[in-house]
């Protein structure tokens, strides 16, 4: 009887993550149909958000997402795969371990601080640099970049070391080096588990808010340059859910909500289903 | 140049730079950690600890409402979380094993894992919030929770996988039934890698400031009703950070740091625990 | 005391007084080992988990080095030098000396870029020269057959046996002195393997070649001598039939007979 409950027990539990998902989907679907059926496709496509005449239009906030993950993806990539790489097959013992343990606690901090960080100590940098006003969306860029890069690094590092030592050593027996060995071996061996650490990254930078919520502007305007203050469909969020009046304005809001998700759970699959097929079987 | 010759050069451009970016991560490393410990040591004092919060220029403002704030959240969150993950991870682990319903829910989980937590501070808005009237702490330690649960879910789930299926053999053939052969022998088994995956689900948890934005809100008193929303020490952070005041940039800084090494500390100890559990094998 | 044969002909290679420790050991994993390695012809290293043999092997191409810490002492003489001095040229050493591990390593690319790759990495680019080395090589494999008309298809859609062929093609391609197996049938079928002995018998024409194998019957019937090792030590060296039939050291008898191991 107890062995039924305890069953039971554990297979709610676990159905449970499948129902909060869905309801989450619901929910938020819900929640932005008067948005929806408002301002229909023009809800993406447009860009004036206003919300004292209550028309919205989540393009520029769309395009602010997009924009800002591609240039951290441009700014990290390089960074993480040379970092991979390093940690891999460059390191010995000991500054493998100390540089391991370094990149996953520099995962650990809560991103809030990069963005704290960011507006504090690197803004006026790039002021002085730039000419502009330091916040835009080359800051968010960088300091996106910056945020995602330990993650990135940890996960690539740990696809190049699925490659089998002694398709390495086979390589090194015929007189490569180590270069040779990860260009010819460990990338194309690993290639897929590589790509799908790098898209994965991408998911998850997609959906940060507090890193660049400090440093991105909160302009709601399609960004006219690189240094142009500008939106993203987190900061739109984090800055305004609270101050949503009408009711529309709240539903544009769940409709940016929704937007997001999708946007980064079919990211997110695309590398767990196509490019990440672990074998995870006991 | 021969062509080995030209491929030693190129292997020589490429170890440096990969070494390079690997030094240029770990400068902007030590620059963050070194002006949050810079700037927080210098914020740091016993008023913190005192005082709550007050408008900026009073002398005696802390982060007292904060702190507990935070405890209070992230307890509520871990009470939610831990239980339900660990059953879950028990199902997957046990009962489901590698039927496709099992890892519908596994790889569902993953996604959810990396999914924007501002998005679940907006379901939990829309779920609590709303019903209720007002912000709460219930609402931003549910988002929380539901945050914790995948992380769970999946360190149970692997390290329950871990232990060996001979132990279960045994504890069957001296008659014990599935849910006691579970509790006495897999999950004693896989003690210390549960106890470090609930450590790293807290730490992920416990940094986490868009959940609470609109759920918990925020608040500047302390207060220990559950019903109201409840002040932590992330969007604290946010709130003072940002602000134009000296004073409470100061603080936010103090919160930053103190934050920091209260998640630091967690991520190692967890892996400590990890380590000395393999050393003692 | 070692019973080792004076070998009369020519050796590509010369193990004096070596001594391999791995990093952090606190004792020799490999103790004073001396031993001619024949050429043209196939010298077995037999002997229980554990004695050193694939250590030994390993040392011939400098393997160890890939992970530090380890520590050669001694000398292992080929081509009239010493190739443990810290100053030899590992890439080039390594074309000299080729090697076939446990299982099937073929690279993640196509058959033709498989076995094009060690000359590859030694600048060859011309493409006839490319063609005409490849379709050798896999003819010398005795595989050209089975892929002459798939070379650009990839490599893992061989069986086992076939990617070991094509491991071997790869390694002869680059013309070798010295080829050393570590137990290359060790994932085999039985008649994949008996393939291998085949070939391998066959290539001491053209390289030296030294074979580690956990199974006696193998070192049985494809070796010309072959050496037992137990604990670290080369215990005996002797021509194959001679070893197995009046081993010079108890020891050996008794590994022979199946008393331990």
């Amino acid at each position: 009887m107890v062995d039924k409950l305890f069953h039971n027990l554990t297979r709610i539990s676990a159905f449970l993550i499948l129902l909060i998902v869905a309801w989450i989907f619901v929910v938020l679907f819900n929640q932005s149909t008067e948005a929806m059926q408002t301002f229909g496709l023009d809800f993406i496509t447009k860009d004036e958000w206003a919300p004292n005449v209550d028309k919205f239009g989540a393009y520029a906030a769309i395009f602010g997402s997009v924009a800002s993950t591609f240039l951290a993806m441009l700014l990290a990539i390089p960074v993480a795969i040379g970092v991979a790489i390093f940690l891999s097959e460059i390191a010995h013992d000991k500054i493998k371990g100390f540089f391991g343990v370094s990149v996953e606690l520099l995962a650990a901090i809560p991103s809030v601080i990069y963005g704290m960080w960011g507006l504090f100590y690197f803004v006026p940098i790039l002021r002085d640099l730039t000419g502009g006003m330091g916040i835009g969306l080359l800051a968010a860029g960088i300091v996106l970049s910056i945020m995602i890069l330990p993650f990135m690094a940890a996960v690539t590092r740990d696809a190049m070391n699925t490659t089998p030592d002694i398709l390495k050593e086979s390589a090194y027996a015929l007189g490569g080096t180590q270069w040779d060995v990860i260009k010819d071996v460990i990338i194309p061996y690993a290639k897929a588990g590589i790509i799908g650490s790098l898209i994965l990254a991408l998911g998850r930078a997609i959906g940060e808010t507090m890193a660049v919520t400090f440093v991105m502007g909160n302009v709601h305007k399609v960004p006219t340059s690189i240094l142009s203050p500008t939106t993203s469909i987190p900061v739109t969020l984090a800055n305004e859910f609270t101050e949503a009046d009408t009711s529309l304005y709240f539903s544009s809001l769940f409709g940016l909500a929704l937007t997001l998700l999708i946007m980064s759970f079919v990211v997110i699959a695309i590398a767990k289903f196509y490019f990440l097929r672990k074998a995870r079987r006991a | 140049m021969t062509a080995v010759q030209k491929r030693i050069f190129i292997n020589k451009l490429a170890l440096i730079f990969s070494t390079l970016s690997a030094v240029i991560a770990l400068a902007f490393l030590f620059w963050i950690l070194g002006i949050l410990v810079m700037k927080g040591v210098s914020a740091l004092n016993w008023n913190i600890f005192i005082y709550e919060g007050a408008p900026p220029g009073y002398a005696e403002s802390g982060l007292k409402h904060a702190l507990v704030g935070q405890l209070i959240l992230v307890g509520m969150a871990t009470g939610v979380g831990v239980p339900l993950g660990i059953l879950a991870g028990t199902y997957l682990s046990e009962y489901g094993k590698n039927s496709k319903l099992a890892n519908t829910i596994r790889d569902i989980s993953d996604i959810m894992m990396s999914a924007p937590s501002i998005v679940i501070g907006a379901f939990v808005y829309a779920v609590v919030v709303i019903p209720m009237g007002h912000f709460s702490a219930w609402a931003g330690a549910i988002a929380l929770g539901i945050m914790m649960i995948p992380i769970i879910l999946r360190t149970t789930d692997d390290m329950l996988q871990l232990v060996p299926g001979t132990l279960r053999e045994a504890a069957f053939a001296l008659g014990a039934p599935k849910y006691k052969v579970i509790m006495d022998v897999v999950y004693r088994g896989a003690k210390a890698g549960i106890l470090t995956g609930v450590l790293l689900g807290v730490a992920r948890v416990a940094g986490e400031t868009a959940p609470l934005l609109f759920t918990s809100f925020n608040d500047n008193f302390f207060t220990t009703d559950l019903n109201q929303a409840m002040p932590s020490l992330t969007v604290t952070m946010f709130n003072y950070a940002t602000s134009p005041y000296e004073d409470w940039q100061q603080l936010g800084w103090a919160a930053a740091f103190i934050l920091s090494m209260f998640i630091l500390g967690l991520n190692i100890l967890g892996r400590l625990i990890l380590l000395t559990r393999k050393k003692g094998k | 005391m070692a019973s080792i044969i004076d070998i009369k002909e020519e050796c590509a290679l010369h193990v004096r007084n070596f001594d391999f420790t791995y990093k952090g050991a606190s004792a020799p994993s490999l103790k004073k080992i001396t031993m001619p390695i024949a050429k043209n012809s196939i010298t077995a290293l037999i002997g229980p988990s554990g004695c050193g043999k694939t250590t030994l092997l390993r040392s011939f191409n400098r393997m160890h080095d890939l992970y530090p810490g380890n520590k050669y002492e001694g000398e292992i003489l080929f081509d009239g030098r010493n190739i443990l001095d810290p100053k030899e040229d590992l890439i080039h050493l390594r074309t000299r000396i080729g090697m076939i591990f446990q299982k099937p390593t073929a690279f993640p690319m196509s058959i033709y870029d498989n076995v094009a790759y060690g000359m590859r990495l030694q600048g060859i680019k011309n493409k006839t020269e490319l063609n005409d080395r490849v379709e050798k090589a896999l003819k010398d494999a005795a595989i050209w057959k089975e892929v002459s008309d798939r070379l650009k298809h990839d490599a893992d859609g061989l069986s086992g046996g076939q990617q070991q062929r094509l491991c071997i093609a790869r390694a002869i391609a680059v013309e070798p002195e010295v080829l050393l197996f570590d137990e290359p049938t060790s994932a085999l079928d039985p008649i994949s393997t008996q393939g291998i002995e085949k070939l391998i018998i066959e290539l001491k024409d053209r390289v030296s070649i030294i074979i580690v194998t956990h199974n006696m019957q193998q070192a049985a019937r494809v070796s010309d001598y072959t050496g037992f090792m137990y604990l670290g030590d080369l215990i005996e060296l002797g021509y194959t039939e001679e070893l197995f039939v009046t081993p010079k050291e108890k020891l050996t008898q008794e590994y022979i007979t199946g008393k331990f191991g």
